[in-house]
């Protein structure tokens, strides 16, 4: 490969891994708002707690894959506790209580991550096994991003299955829809709720965890993930899976490219579009809950 | 002359035809009852008639004038006043309150900046003369949300009045209401609606015939007959359609 | 004793308040006092388009601080500009961006709206941080010394004296919040709220909604700029950072919330409570976020209508025993 042609390439692959983890976190996002109307403005600080306790899940097993394992899981059960005693008594108050009450929440990760991790950034290393370069066709890159895009890919498979293919997942896909019809046709509609906001916290978690060695580890990681994350939610549409994918992976490559070739206007382009697709369409590309 | 007329009207949404050739003629002064089975078009033709929605063909004439794209906005400012099926009150207002919104908008104050508006006595015993009118001044300080529903139902009616139309279009004005409140707002629309033109959509037969001067059948979005209504009473096709058997 | 002379009074004793207040303090506590005044004012700006409105303005820290920009390059690039028209630059400022992003927010409302606003912020957040040669990006614009208040002909006061600063601050603020006040009282008051209430009968009752809601945003808009300008003044340096950034955003929608959002001194009473509750949390620890959030998690909790939502069912239940027995 020509020496440009490698450039893209290479950018195209960092803006695939990036846009991979946006929709590892973007999914659990817009399955959220979906199902509960509940934006969920502290999702991303899940995901950079899980990359914390994937930090200290290193530090005391030393075993790259079991943090990998036990980080997100654990960021799954706080995100369970949250949904169950923070959100839930919330609820009756209406949207905007839950949407200040995830502001809160947002606040106190942040805090607790400094006062438990400080202010420091961590360095999480890439172990033995995915460290490296890969040589393919004239074109040199990183073994762990390529890991990054697998993992993605296999986790958004699974996850695709058992939204599509299991009986569980057809109450998630209604639920989404409807959660009040759901709940009148008997289901457990509280313990669906739990679940999927425990799975959503849980794809964060994992985006966190693995993001961890590319961007370090520190209490801003939220700040960036958290607003690209909203983007796509929102130009892609609340509660459409489809659209966060694409626009996830537009979004990843927008900003690889844009970061290599016109730093300063990159970021400003991302808003710019998202108020150009908020205004003509207001749920979003694919989206229809208001 | 008539005050309201549509002609051609074709209305769908996103493929589905709601409304299907809709020529419909309302004479200045008369009572037109709009009735037809529930699906008929009934309220989408009120709604592209208020400007709701903007037909996807054919056209709306407002005493004369062209009307199709105008916005509810402007037809309650050139007389047309409108009563929703559901409820459309401020709730969190009281029976006050939801008035003086009405005549604040029929003196045309909408940009005051100036002046205290609890001091514009004129605007307060113009609103408390209305809710005289409409039985309500003993409600006056409650929440339109707290209202009995029989009297919410008068306040939501009132609220199409209060800007002193020439037109008025009520959807379904009774619906939900008992025996007795159905009585009182029959009292009252008649009262009220004095020397003005009104068309009401109605399920209630009794209500209609104690109403109407004239009687328009909607059913799939089409006008099955109208007449008064002795010949809609006898009408076959209304008969078989919607009306039954029963002697009314 | 009427109620109207009771309120002369209570007035009364404030203004007097206000006046010895820089006599009886140290200058830390007089500039957290302007602090405080400001804040309740960018609050109330937000108010008026949250509890009055009804519309969350997620992004409300893009009028605040754009007010307070203009003021830093005003002063910045113009020789000997003159202290009160700074002001109504500053205002002028919020206003315009209101204006300029009128077409959009007036057409959505409720999520969308919040979105829309957030990104707005946003993208001049980032603007404000990647246009370095205009705003000096992260580390900002100084303002080296306020200008005198001049009143032609009659008197020009010093405004590097803290406590002459402190007067002008806390006249401009009050001279706002009462227009605000006002504002809210008039007819054009009640069209807002009726937006909030059934902006579809508002539209069948003949008011034109667009052209409504726009006022109301560049009103806010305006009088949020005027609080970025005077807060700009007060730290005398404006950085993205502490105008611009989300925090600044959310500041106001806490301070609202936690006053109440119901009413219109709602969001000065959240104000005062958070300046008061850093001042002391500051001293037994520098968790302050920590407290803050925590604090607002427990408010969402149980007490949403906020303070005077609590002060409001309090008084309720006192009036039914008092009826009862």
């Amino acid at each position: 490969m020509s020496p440009t042609a490698v450039l893209y390439v290479a950018q195209a692959l960092h803006g695939l891994a990036y846009g991979m983890l946006l929709f590892l976190i973007a999914s659990g996002l817009t399955l959220i708002f979906g199902m509960m109307g509940i934006l969920n403005i502290a999702h991303a600080s899940f995901a950079m707690l899980a990359a914390y306790f994937c930090f200290t899940a290193l530090k005391l097993t030393g075993n790259f894959w079991a943090a990998l394992l036990i980080a997100p899981i654990f960021a799954g059960i706080v995100g369970v506790l949250t949904e169950r005693f923070l959100l839930r008594p919330v609820h009756k108050h209406g949207h905007l209580a839950e949407l200040l009450i995830t502001v809160g929440i947002m606040t106190l990760i942040l805090e607790i991550v400094k006062l438990f991790w400080g202010t420091e950034s961590l360095v999480v290393k890439i172990p033995e096994s995915l460290n490296g370069l890969l040589h393919i066709a004239g074109l040199t890159y990183p073994v762990y991003r390529i890991f990054v895009i697998g993992l993605s890919i296999v986790i958004l498979g699974f996850m695709a299955l058992i939204l599509f293919k299991t009986r569980l997942g057809k109450i998630v896909q209604a639920a989404v829809s409807d959660a009040d019809m759901v709940s009148a046709l008997g289901i457990n509609t509280p313990l669906v709720f739990m679940l999927v906001f425990g799975i959503g916290i849980w794809l964060a978690g994992v985006a966190g965890a693995v993001a961890g060695p590319l961007l370090t580890v520190f209490p801003g990681m939220a700040d960036q993930l958290g607003m690209d994350a909203f983007v796509v939610v929102v130009v892609g549409g609340f509660g459409s899976l489809i659209g966060a994918f694409i626009v996830a992976l537009f979004l990843g490559e927008l900003n690889a490219y844009g970061i290599q070739f016109i730093p300063r206007l990159a970021p400003v382009l991302m808003f710019a579009f998202m108020a150009l697709v908020l205004a003509f369409k207001p749920t979003g590309l694919f989206g229809e809950r208001e | 002359m008539n005050i309201l007329e549509t002609k051609g009207l074709y209305h769908d949404f996103s493929g589905l035809e709601v409304l299907f050739d809709v020529n419909l003629q309302v004479k200045e002064g008369e009572r037109l009852a709009l009735i037809g089975p529930n699906g008929a078009g009934k309220t989408t033709l009120f709604n592209t008639i208020t400007g709701m929605y903007h037909p996807t063909q054919g056209q709306v004439f407002f005493k004369g004038k062209d009307i199709t794209r105008s916005n509810p906005y402007q037809l309650a400012r050139i007389g047309m006043g409108r009563s929703f099926q559901i409820t459309t009150t401020f709730a969190r207002l009281t029976a006050f309150q939801n008035i003086r919104q009405a005549v604040l908008s029929k003196n045309g104050i909408r940009f005051q900046m100036f002046r205290k508006l609890d001091k514009m006595q004129d605007i307060t015993k113009e609103t408390d003369e209305i809710l005289k009118r409409i039985n309500l001044d003993g409600q006056r300080n409650i929440p339109a949300g707290m209202l009995s529903y029989g009297k919410h139902r008068s306040l939501e009616i009132s609220m199409a009045l209060a800007t002193d139309p020439e037109l008025i279009m009520l959807d379904e004005p009774t619906a939900g209401m008992s025996r007795d409140e159905t009585h009182t707002a029959v009292e009252l629309i008649r009262r009220l609606t004095e020397g003005k033109t009104v068309v009401i959509i109605e399920h209630d037969m009794d209500v209609v015939f104690s109403i109407a001067d004239r009687i328009t059948v909607l059913h799939y979005g089409q006008i099955l007959a109208t007449g008064s209504p002795a010949e809609i009473r006898e009408n076959q096709e209304v008969k078989d359609a919607y009306l039954g058997d029963l002697e009314y | 004793m009427s109620t109207k002379l009771s309120n002369w009074i209570l007035w009364g004793v404030v203004i007097i308040l206000l006046a010895v207040f820089p006599y009886l303090v140290s200058f830390y506590y007089l500039n957290m006092f302007i602090a405080f005044a400001i804040f309740s004012l960018y609050a109330v700006t937000l108010n008026i388009l949250l509890g009055y409105m009804g519309v969350l303005s997620f992004g409300h820290a893009m009028f605040f601080g754009t007010g307070a920009y203009a003021v830093a390059l005003v002063l910045r690039h113009i020789e000997g500009f003159p202290l009160l028209p700074t002001i109504l630059v500053g205002g002028l400022a919020g206003g315009l961006l209101a204006l300029v992003l009128c077409p959009l927010l007036v057409r959505v409302s409720g999520t969308a709206f919040a979105m829309l606003t957030l990104a707005f912020s946003m993208l001049i957040f980032v603007a404000a941080l990647k246009f370095r040669e205009i705003t000096g990006g992260e580390d900002g614009i100084g303002i080296t010394s306020i200008p005198p208040l001049n009143i032609p002909g009659l008197v020009s006061i010093d405004m590097t004296d803290k406590i002459n600063f402190y007067y002008f601050a806390i006249i401009v603020v009050a001279i706002c919040l009462y227009l605000l006040w006002f504002y809210t009282k008039t007819p054009f008051g009640s069209l807002i709220v009726g937006i909030r209430d059934n902006a579809l009968r508002m539209d069948y009752l003949g008011f034109n909604l667009p052209q409504t809601k726009a006022i109301n945003l560049v009103v806010s808009g305006t009088f949020a700029g005027i609080a970025g300008a005077v807060h700009g003044l007060l730290m005398k340096l404006v950085s993205t950072v502490g105008v611009l950034d989300i925090g600044t955003s959310f500041k106001p929608l806490m301070m609202a919330y936690i006053g109440g959002v119901g009413s219109f001194f709602g969001p000065i009473i959240g104000s005062a409570i958070l300046h008061i509750l850093e001042d002391v949390v500051i001293r037994f620890t520098d968790r302050i976020g920590l407290v803050n959030g925590t604090i607002f998690i427990l408010v969402v909790l149980f007490a949403p209508q906020g303070l005077i939502g609590l002060f409001n069912t309090a008084k309720a239940k006192w009036f039914q025993k008092e009826t009862a027995s």
